[in-house]
């Protein structure tokens, strides 16, 4: 699992690559913990690269979306798969971030 | 007078001396049966214990394996690096803390140069005390000397890696451990550095846990060199040979064969005399590392089971007997006054056929009785004889498992019918709550031989086959013997249960079998066999038999056997009832079925292995990418959540995931011996609420739930069990 953060204009991108399971969320979750304190500009979540996500992965991608609404920022998440997409419907969290193509 | 009083005396002695010889050759017969039965039962349990034996010799197996492969691939894919390495000498301690420091497992490494090839140089990288701290050290030493260790030589020599023999630690507070050593090889291909990882093996001796049913059998694991690594003997590990105990021993021709057995790097069983019991030795050997394990159950305690049982038999058949008597002595009586009573029947039996077709109505007859059951072919009939019998047969289906019985009541007429409805009625009132076959007898023949005062009595055969698994299991009191469909036809093994309403309190045995794809049950009464034609013969079992053979539906079965006991009675009037039950089984285990197992720690570092897990699944059951992943994604969650929660915190445990691939469904058991937890039992999260009213938890066991067809928990011998289907 890897994560790269780009800041540009005031936008925090996250490219997200490779299966964000159980293990590799424990091991990324310092890096959400540094995205929850940028939570107050536009973070856009890029998954194109994503190839995997279970719960523990939603939990993280919950918690900023939490940070962002009490500090007044922007959550997107682009790029996913139809398959991520799936679980992204099947766990409603389709309706709580801006999902972009 | 005084001559008839002679006749009537030496009847008296005649049918009191033929009593007396029926009672002999009875207790004769069941001596004989005694004597088979503890020649057979001895047989089972002792396949029993071999079983067993294997199945834990299986598990530890697995474990080993599991930490060996780790610590294997760990150096593998360490030596590109140490290669590189190789040609910047001052960083060669990089290359073992980074082994030590990734693989919690490895407890030391070095990166040892051939002296040859650049110097004495061995950095040996550790770890220290349980905080992670990791101490430095040099092994390039004139006293230690390493370029003459067998850790270093031998993988040298023969050009692979090589697991050492097991060593104690002394330094290290007396711990057993082992060193896989690698050697490195430059560009050229010459070998000029070993690349070692020490491994502690103090988890062995808890591996293969305490054995519940045989409490003084013990394991032991030596090494290729005899050195003994697990035995109850603390004072022999690593400290003794298994040639040093063998040599010591009373009995040490007993001793030598177990150590040839072990030794010999193949598995079987082998006996073992310890101050003079007997125990059976089952042994395999561990691959890769050239050690053995072994499970030692003594003699005395797999055969337990067979005295208890015996006496249990013997009282039964004493009651046997003195029932055997009572009866004759009843019978002598009663022949009498025979002539008179038949005609009274006759017109009863008049009156009571339009009982007997009430009673008929009672029992279902809607066939195909479960039409969207594909894994289930039932059919029924009974065909009532003249005058009133009293067969029955009932069947229904509760929590995907069928429940079905059939039975004859003794004799014939109002008795006979009236019993014939109790018992229907009782059977129903039996297996209400309740799945098992033995229970549901013991409770109707309670009820039954406490009101029985016509010593009436029924033959009753009762089953509960779930139909998820094809497990029956089946009570037999009494009645003749289904036939067993399998690739053969064989009569269905039956414990000599006596038949319900005899005696109350009568401990009646339940049996069990697996059913198979496509394997078959037939039950009858003895209508079926006994039909006589015009010459006295009857159908018997062979022509029974012969029908059978063919292949057809479960209703064709039935037709094709009342056609032909038809045809062979021809016009003899039909003198008891017919009744015939066939159950063809085509769920579950199809020829498709395949197993394949993981077992993982309950460390989070361990879930990425489910992916390669599922993956494989996935592609030799041809299943399509996404599929595979909603799979993968389930089945992390479930076992996520035994990682996390069922073991108390920092303590080691394990869990077992079963993966069973059928033609049209995928079923996961995941299992594990923590706290008793039913997950299906959580609330279910609600996926409507917004972002600021979502909890952060409760996600796991929902998406188990979206992504699987079916899910359920079980917990039984100390486990907790989940399975979950997916249909394909």
């Amino acid at each position: 699992m890897n994560i790269d953060i780009a800041k540009d204009n005031g936008v925090v991108t996250a490219r997200l690559e490779g299966r964000l399971d159980t293990a590799a969320s424990m091991e990324v979750a310092p890096i959400f913990e540094s995205l929850n304190q940028e939570a107050d500009k536009t973070v856009v979540l890029d998954c194109k690269a994503l190839s995997y996500i279970s719960s523990s992965g939603l939990r993280l991608f919950l918690g900023l979306r939490k940070a962002s609404t009490v500090k007044g920022g922007k959550v997107i998440v682009s790029g996913m798969s139809d398959d991520i997409r799936q679980v992204f419907m099947m766990t409603g969290f389709l309706n709580l971030f801006q999902i972009e193509d | 007078m005084k001559q008839d009083s002679k006749l009537a005396n030496k009847q008296m002695s005649l049918s009191i001396r033929a009593g007396l010889l029926i009672v002999v050759m009875a207790a004769l017969f069941l001596e004989t049966t005694n004597v088979l039965q503890y020649v057979f039962a001895r047989r089972v349990l002792r396949n029993e214990a071999s079983l067993r034996a294997e199945g834990e010799l299986e598990k530890a197996q697995i474990h080993i394996q599991s930490i060996v492969n780790q610590a294997e691939v760990a150096v593998h894919n360490s030596i590109w690096i140490a290669q590189w390495c190789l040609t910047h000498k001052d960083s060669l301690y990089r290359v073992p803390e980074r082994l030590v420091r990734e693989n919690p497992i490895i407890e030391g490494s070095t990166l040892a140069l051939v002296p040859s090839r650049g110097g004495l140089m061995a950095p040996y990288v550790f770890q220290e005390g349980g905080a992670g701290e990791i101490k430095h050290l040099s092994l390039a030493t004139e006293a230690y000397d390493y370029p003459s260790k067998e850790w270093f030589t031998k993988p040298i020599e023969l050009g692979e890696g090589y697991w050492s023999e097991p060593y104690l630690d002394v330094g290290g507070g007396d711990v057993v451990m082992t060193t896989y050593s690698m050697p490195v090889r430059d560009a050229d291909g010459n070998i000029c550095a070993v690349l070692t990882a020490d491994i502690s093996l103090d988890w062995l001796s808890g591996l293969m846990g305490k054995n519940s049913v045989y409490p003084h059998a013990f394991n032991l694991v030596v090494s290729r060199g005899g050195q003994i690594m697990v035995s109850p003997i603390q004072d022999f590990i690593m400290r003794k040979t298994t040639d040093e105990v063998a040599a010591s021993s009373g009995d040490s021709a007993s001793f030598m064969r177990v150590n040839r057995a072990l030794r010999s790097g193949e598995s079987g069983e082998v006996s073992l005399k310890i101050n003079g019991k007997g125990n059976i030795v089952y042994y395999a050997p561990v691959a890769k590392t050239g050690w053995a394990m072994a499970v030692v159950l003594p003699e005395d305690e797999v055969y337990a089971g067979i005295h208890r049982v015996g006496i249990y038999v013997k009282l039964m058949q004493i009651l046997a007997i003195i029932l055997l008597a009572l009866i004759l002595r009843s019978a002598a009586k009663s022949t009498a006054g025979f002539e008179v009573l038949n005609k009274q029947k006759e017109r009863m039996e008049g009156e009571l056929h339009v009982g007997h077709e009430i009673q008929m109505s009672m029992i279902p007859k809607t066939f195909p009785p479960f039409p969207d059951r594909k894994d289930l072919d039932f059919a029924a009939s009974i065909t009532p004889a003249k005058e009133v019998g009293g067969d029955l047969y009932d069947y229904y289906l509760r929590d995907g498992k069928l429940l079905f019985c059939i039975g004859d009541v003794s004799g014939k007429g109002v008795p006979a019918a009236l019993v014939m409805a109790v018992t229907r009625s009782l059977f129903r009132a039996a297996s209400a709550h309740e799945f098992s076959p033995q229970r549901i007898v013991t409770y109707m023949n309670d009820s039954m031989a406490e009101t029985n005062e016509n010593d009436m009595f029924v033959t009753f055969f009762c089953g509960t086959l779930d139909l998820t698994t094809g497990h029956l299991r089946y009570c037999n009191a009494g009645h003749n013997p289904p036939f067993m469909l399998t690739d053969a036809i064989r009569p269905l093994q039956v414990d000599a249960n006596i038949p319900l309403g005899v005696m109350s309190g009568f401990a009646f045995t339940e049996q069990e079998v697996d059913m198979y794809y496509d394997d078959a049950l037939f039950l009858f009464t003895d209508g079926l066999t006994e039909a006589e034609n015009a010459q006295a013969e009857q159908f018997g079992l062979e022509r029974t038999e012969t029908v059978l053979h063919a292949r057809r539906s479960s209703q064709g079965h039935l037709e094709a056997l009342k056609s032909a006991v038809d045809e062979f009675v021809g016009d003899a009037p039909q003198s008891d009832d017919l009744t015939m039950l066939f159950i063809h089984y085509l769920g579950t285990a199809d020829p498709e079925q395949s197993e394949r197992h993981l077992l993982l720690h309950n460390d989070i570092q361990q879930i990425p292995q489910l992916a390669d897990f599922v993956g494989t699944i996935a592609h030799d059951m041809k299943l399509s990418q996404s599929l595979a992943m909603g799979l993968n994604l389930a089945l992390e969650e479930a076992v996520t959540n035994v990682i996390l929660y069922a073991y108390p915190k920092g303590s080691d445990g394990l869990v077992d995931i079963e993966a069973i691939l059928r033609q049209n469904s995928l079923e996961f058991i995941i299992s594990d011996s923590g706290i008793p937890f039913d997950p299906t039992a959580a609330p279910e999260a609600d996926v409507t609420l917004s972002a600021e009213e979502r909890p952060i938890g409760g996600l796991g066991i929902f998406l188990v739930r979206q992504i699987m067809d079916e899910v359920h928990y079980e917990h039984r011998d100390n486990k907790n069990f989940l399975s979950m289907i997916k249909n394909i």
